[in-house]
C-alpha cells in the first residue's frame, strides 16, 4: 500500500520521536540497555534500507524474555522507576524490530509519551520540561504522519500542523491544569528509585564535605517574611551525629531518648523553604526549629527534622525558628554517657593531649575556647583538598598533616571535648547561603555544606561551636570563597568574579524558584487561593468543578472561533465570481449547470436553448475561459468581463 | 460506520430517515457530520488515564501538565477533524456505464470554499473504499466511486459516506449522503457468440441506404466514421478530415434483431447482441438494432453504439439494483 520511501520516512519519524523521549534516560540506564535501544534502532534502519527480513514471532518472543530477565537480573525488579523505565525502553526496541503495520508505530509512539512521563517523576526541573515539551511536539508530528491513510494527496507539514494543534490545545490545557482536582495522598506507593542524589548524608568521613563543596548544585531555598537573619546567625540543621569509630562519625542505631526541651528567646525568625529532593529523610531548619509542618516530619531527641519517606520530589514547607535559644537544661544520664563515648584504643595521642589542655584550664567553656585557640593560633590550614588520614585520624590530623575543612575541624574538636569528659556531637548542615537580589530570597547550595559541634554545658544547654570559624572567620561571615586560598578552584569563585555571569546565574535561579513555586509545588492549596480570587469565599471541590466547567466550555468555544476563522471561506478570485454570477443569473431562468459541464457546453447549451442570449453567454465564457487559463491575463479583459456579467439580464 | 450488522443497519436507516433524499448539491453542515472515537482513540483516551493515575498518584505536576496537554490535543484534533468535513459541498458529476461484471464508476465531486485544505477524504460507498484525497483551499476534486455490479440494467446509488480521520486518526467523522445516483450497466458482451446472421436482402427487414459500393461523395469527417473511408488524398490536399460516401446496396448493412439472436434465454441472446454491437464498432461497420417496440435505424460510430448498448440494458430490465 505504501511505497518503499514512504515507509522509510514513516520509520524516521518514529524512531526520531522515540529517541528523543529516550534521550534523557539515557545515562540513568543501565549501559547495555542504552546500547541495545541504540543497536536495535540502527538495525531497524539497515534493514528497512536493505529490504532484510525481520526477525521472527520465536525469536523477538526469546529477546523479550531475555530482556525481561536482564532487566530483573540489574534492577531486581521491574515495578520501581528505574527498572520499569528500563522495561519500557527495552519493549520499545522489541516493538521496533517488528514494526510494519501504522499500529505498530502508534504502540512505539504511546511508549514515547510514557518515557515522556517517566522523565518527570524522576526530575520535575526547567531542563526537562525543555526538552520533553518539543519531543512530545515531535511525537505528535509523527502520529500524524503515520496515522494517514495512504499517502494521497499533498502532505501536510507534520512539524507545522502539530505545532498549529498544540498551540490551539495550549489554553484547554492551561484550563485543566489549573482546575483539575488534585487529591491529597496516593492511591499506591511512591516510585522507588535508587538513584545518588548528591547532599548531606548521615554518615561524615574526613573528606566527605570538600567533595561535596564542589558541587554548585542548589540544596533548597528560603524565603524569609522578615529581613534575613545575619550570616553568622544561618546554621541550618541537618543530620545530628553522636557516633565515632575513630574514623567516620555516624547517627548511630540507637534513637530511643527523650527530646531535651528547649526554650526560645529573642524574636522568631519565619520563612518558606523549598528543598530540591535528597533521597533522604531530613528536613533543613535554620536552629533552632519552634514551628513546622507536624504532618511532615518530626523533631528528634537531637533537634533533627525527620520526615517518614525518603524525600524524591520538591518539598515546600514553612517554619519558624529563633536564632537566640536553650536546649537542654538537663541532659539525662543515657544521654550524657552517649556523648562522652570514644572508640576505645583510638587517637591516643589526642586523648592525652585533651586532658592535659583540660588539666589546664579553669572550667568547660575556658577549655573549649582554649582547644579553639589551638586551632587559630598554631599552624592549621583551612582547605578543600587536604591530605588523606590515616586510620587514628584525628591524632593524623592534630600532630601531622593540619590541613583540614570543616568536617576535619568538627571532628576533632568533638573528639576532644569528649576526651575532656565534655558531652558533644558534631552537627552537619548548611551553612550561610547566597542570597539573592533578584528574586529576594537565600540560596543554599551543596557547596554551603557544612560541620560544626555541639557541646553541653551546665549554664547554656547545648551550646554551638564552630571550629572552623576559629581558623577561617571569613568562612562563616562571607562564605567559603573568601575563606579558601586563591589558588583553590571552586565553580562560585568563577562567579562571582564576573559581575555579569553572576547576575545571569541569580536571574537564572530566581527563575527556577518561581518554576518551584507555581509549577511544581501547585497543589490543592494553591487552588484553593486562586478559587478565593475568583470570588469563591470558602472553597471547596464543587467551586472547583464549577469553575473547570465554565472555563472549559470557554475555552472550547473559543477554540471553536480559531478554527471557524482558519476555515472561513475565501474571497473568491474575481474572474471566478463573476462567472459564478453569469451562472446564477441562468440559474434563476432555469438554465441549470450542472457541475461536470464544461464552460463551453454550457454556453452552446445556452444557445440552443435561449438562442437570443447565444452570443452574450460565448463572449462571457471565451472572455472567462481567456482570463482563467491563458497566461497573464489583461485588467482590461476582467474590467470587460464585469461588465458584460452586469449586463447579462436573461 | 460501516456495519453490516443489526445496528449498523439500524443506525444507516434513522440516518435516511433524519436527512432524507438528497437532489443536487449538498453542502455538509453540522447536522449532519457524525463523528466517534476510532480504534485508536480510545487507545489514546486509555493512555491518558494510565498517566492521569501516575500523575495525580505521584503528585507531579508536570506529568499532570503532559497529561492534560495530550487530553487537550485530542479535543483540538475532534473539533478539526469534524472542520475537516464541514461546508464541504458534494454534487453528482456524472457517471460512466460499464457492462454487467464491471465497476460502476459514480463521479462525484468535493468542492471546498473554506480557506483551509482539507485533507485525507475517504469515500465509501457501502462495498468498497477508495484512497483518501485532499481538496485545496477554494479547490475541487472529483471522487471516483466505483460501485460492483452483476446483471445489466440500472445500478442505483443511494448511500455515499464521505469520511475523514484526519488529524492524527484519534476521531472519524463521516457525513452520509443519499444522492440517488444511477447508472446504466450494459450486458455483458457474451464471449462465444455466434457470427451475426447474414443481412437479409433489401426486401429483408433491413434496407441499406448506404454501402460500400459506388463512391457517392465526400463529407465531413465525425468522430466514429470508419477509418478506412477517410479520403487521404484530399486530406494531404486540402487539410480537411473528409470521408468518402458509398452507395449501393451490394453490402448490406446488419440489422440485428433480438427475435432472430440464438441464445438460450433473453439475458443469453442480448449477451450475444451486445457482442455482435462492440464487434460491429471496433470494426468501424455501419448497424441497426431492433427490439420489439423498438428500432434503431443503422448508423455508425459512437453514439450508435451507446444508444443501442443502452437499448438492450434497459430492454425489460428489472428494477434498478441499490448499491
Amino acid at each position: 500500500m505504501l511505497d518503499a520511501g514512504e515507509r522509510f520516512r514513516r520509520l524516521g519519524w518514529t524512531m526520531t520521536g522515540l529517541v528523543a523521549a529516550l534521550a534523557p534516560h539515557m545515562l540513568r540506564l543501565r549501559p547495555w540497555v542504552t546500547a541495545f535501544v541504540l543497536a536495535a534502532c540502527a538495525w531497524r534502519l539497515l534493514a528497512e534500507r536493505r529490504g532484510w527480513r525481520l526477525p521472527g514471532a520465536l525469536l523477538r518472543a526469546a529477546i523479550a524474555l531475555g530482556a525481561t530477565a536482564g532487566v530483573i537480573a540489574s534492577y531486581t525488579t521491574i515495578t520501581g522507576l528505574d527498572g520499569g523505565t528500563a522495561l519500557l525502553a527495552l519493549m520499545a526496541a522489541l516493538k521496533l524490530l517488528e514494526t510494519r503495520v501504522p499500529r505498530d508505530h502508534v504502540v512505539l509512539i504511546f511508549i514515547g509519551w510514557f518515557l515522556c512521563l517517566s522523565t518527570f517523576l524522576y526530575a520535575q526541573n526547567i531542563l526537562s520540561m525543555a526538552w520533553v515539551l518539543p519531543t512530545i511536539w515531535l511525537l505528535a508530528a509523527a502520529l500524524l504522519q503515520v496515522a494517514r491513510r495512504g499517502q494521497g494527496g499533498p502532505a501536510p507539514a507534520p512539524f507545522r500542523t502539530t505545532g498549529a494543534m498544540l498551540l490551539k490545545a495550549l489554553p484547554l490545557a492551561l484550563v485543566l491544569f489549573l482546575f483539575f482536582p488534585r487529591i491529597a495522598g496516593s492511591f499506591w506507593g511512591a516510585p522507588s528509585t535508587e538513584r545518588a542524589l548528591t547532599g548531606l548524608t548521615e554518615e561524615m568521613s574526613p573528606g566527605d564535605l570538600s567533595d561535596l563543596t564542589l558541587n554548585d548544585m542548589v540544596a533548597f531555598r528560603v524565603r524569609f517574611d522578615g529581613p534575613p537573619p545575619p550570616p553568622v546567625q544561618r546554621y541550618w540543621r541537618g543530620p545530628v551525629l553522636t557516633e565515632f569509630d575513630g574514623y567516620t562519625w555516624s547517627r548511630g542505631a540507637s534513637q530511643f531518648y527523650f527530646r531535651p526541651p528547649v526554650h526560645h528567646l529573642g524574636n522568631p525568625v519565619d520563612y518558606t523553604v523549598t528543598l530540591e529532593p535528597t533521597g533522604q529523610r531530613m528536613l533543613f531548619a535554620l536552629d533552632m526549629v519552634e514551628r513546622w509542618p507536624a504532618e511532615l516530619a518530626a523533631q528528634s531527641w537531637d533537634y533533627q527534622l525527620r520526615t517518614r519517606n525518603p524525600l524524591h520530589s520538591v518539598l515546600q514547607y514553612e517554619a519558624r525558628s529563633y536564632p537566640r535559644y536553650r536546649a537542654g537544661a538537663r541532659l539525662s544520664a543515657a544521654l550524657r554517657n552517649r556523648h562522652l563515648q570514644l572508640p576505645p584504643g583510638r587517637n591516643q595521642r589526642s586523648i592525652r593531649l585533651a586532658q592535659a589542655m583540660r588539666a589546664a584550664a579553669a572550667d568547660d567553656r575556658q577549655y573549649a575556647r582554649a582547644v579553639l585557640a589551638l586551632f587559630r593560633e598554631q599552624d592549621f590550614y583551612y582547605t578543600l583538598t587536604p591530605p588523606g588520614l590515616e586510620r587514628d585520624s584525628i591524632d593524623d590530623f592534630l600532630f601531622n598533616t593540619r590541613q583540614g575543612f570543616c568536617g576535619h575541624f568538627a571532628s576533632a574538636f568533638t573528639m576532644m571535648m569528649r576526651a575532656a569528659g565534655i558531652p558533644a556531637r558534631v552537627v552537619g548542615g548548611y551553612q550561610g547561603g547566597d542570597w539573592n537580589p533578584i528574586g529576594r530570597y537565600l540560596i543554599l547550595r551543596q557547596s554551603h555544606a557544612h560541620a560544626w559541634s555541639e557541646i553541653w554545658l551546665p549554664e547554656t544547654g547545648w551550646t554551638r561551636m564552630d571550629p572552623t570559624a576559629a581558623v577561617a572567620p571569613e568562612r562563616i561571615e562571607r562564605g567559603i570563597e573568601a575563606a579558601l586560598p586563591d589558588e583553590e578552584l571552586l565553580p562560585g569563585r568563577l562567579r562571582r568574579d564576573w559581575e555579569l555571569l553572576w547576575q545571569a546565574g541569580m536571574i537564572w535561579d530566581n527563575f527556577n524558584a518561581r518554576w518551584n513555586d507555581w509549577v511544581i509545588q501547585f497543589s490543592r492549596l494553591q487552588q484553593e487561593q486562586l478559587l478565593r480570587k475568583f470570588g469563591f469565599d470558602d472553597p471547596d471541590w464543587r467551586h472547583l468543578a464549577l469553575m473547570l466547567g465554565a472555563c472549559l466550555t470557554a475555552a472550547l468555544m473559543l477554540l471553536s472561533g480559531w478554527l471557524a476563522w482558519e476555515f472561513r471561506p475565501r474571497r473568491p478570485d474575481p474572474v471566478v465570481a463573476s462567472y459564478r454570477q453569469f451562472v446564477r443569473r441562468l440559474a434563476r431562468r432555469g438554465l441549470e449547470r450542472p457541475a461536470h459541464e464544461a464552460p463551453r457546453d454550457f454556453a452552446g447549451r445556452v444557445r440552443q436553448l435561449r438562442p437570443e442570449l447565444g452570443p452574450a453567454a460565448a463572449a462571457i465564457t471565451e472572455l472567462y475561459l481567456k482570463l482563467r487559463y491563458l497566461p497573464a491575463p489583461a485588467a482590461r479583459d476582467l474590467a470587460l468581463l464585469r461588465t458584460l456579467v452586469r449586463r447579462f439580464n436573461p | 460506520m460501516q456495519q453490516d450488522g443489526f445496528l449498523g443497519r439500524q443506525v444507516q436507516n434513522w440516518i435516511r430517515r433524519r436527512q432524507g433524499a438528497d437532489r443536487g448539491p449538498v453542502t455538509l453542515r453540522r447536522g449532519r457530520i457524525y463523528i466517534l472515537p476510532t480504534g485508536l482513540g480510545v487507545a489514546f483516551g486509555l493512555m491518558l488515564l494510565a498517566m492521569l493515575l501516575g500523575s495525580l498518584n505521584y503528585a507531579n505536576n508536570l506529568g499532570l501538565a503532559l497529561t492534560f496537554l495530550l487530553t487537550s490535543l485530542s479535543l483540538v484534533t475532534m473539533q478539526a477533524c469534524h472542520r475537516n468535513l464541514e461546508s464541504l459541498v458534494a454534487s453528482e458529476a456524472g457517471a460512466e456505464p460499464p457492462f454487467a461484471g464491471q465497476d460502476a464508476v459514480f463521479h462525484l465531486a468535493l468542492a471546498n470554499p473554506g480557506g483551509a485544505a482539507r485533507c485525507d477524504l475517504e469515500a465509501a460507498t457501502a462495498k468498497a473504499e477508495d484512497q483518501p484525497v485532499s481538496v485545496p483551499a477554494s479547490g475541487e476534486v472529483t471522487l471516483h466511486l466505483r460501485v460492483p455490479t452483476r446483471r445489466r440494467g440500472w445500478v442505483q446509488l443511494d448511500r455515499v459516506e464521505i469520511a475523514t480521520r484526519y488529524p492524527y486518526g484519534l476521531f472519524r467523522a463521516w457525513a452520509v449522503l443519499h444522492p440517488g445516483l444511477r447508472c446504466l450497466v450494459y450486458p455483458r458482451p457474451a464471449s462465444d457468440a455466434p457470427p451475426p446472421p447474414p443481412a437479409p436482402g433489401s426486401d429483408g427487414g433491413g434496407t441499406a441506404r448506404r454501402g460500400d459500393d459506388d463512391f457517392a461523395g465526400l463529407k465531413d469527417y465525425h468522430p466514429g466514421d470508419p477509418p478506412r473511408h477517410i479520403a487521404w488524398k484530399a486530406y494531404a490536399r486540402s487539410g480537411e478530415l473528409l470521408v468518402k460516401e458509398f452507395s449501393g446496396a451490394a453490402e448490406p448493412v446488419p440489422i440485428f434483431d433480438l427475435a432472430l439472436t440464438p441464445g438460450a434465454d433473453l439475458e443469453a441472446r442480448l449477451s450475444v447482441m451486445a457482442r455482435w454491437i462492440v464487434d460491429a464498432h471496433a470494426a468501424g461497420q455501419t448497424f441497426g438494432l431492433r427490439l420489439p417496440g423498438l428500432e434503431i435505424g443503422p448508423q455508425p460510430g459512437e453514439q450508435q453504439r451507446r444508444r443501442c448498448l443502452a437499448a438492450i440494458a434497459e430492454f425489460e430490465a428489472v428494477e434498478p439494483t441499490h448499491a
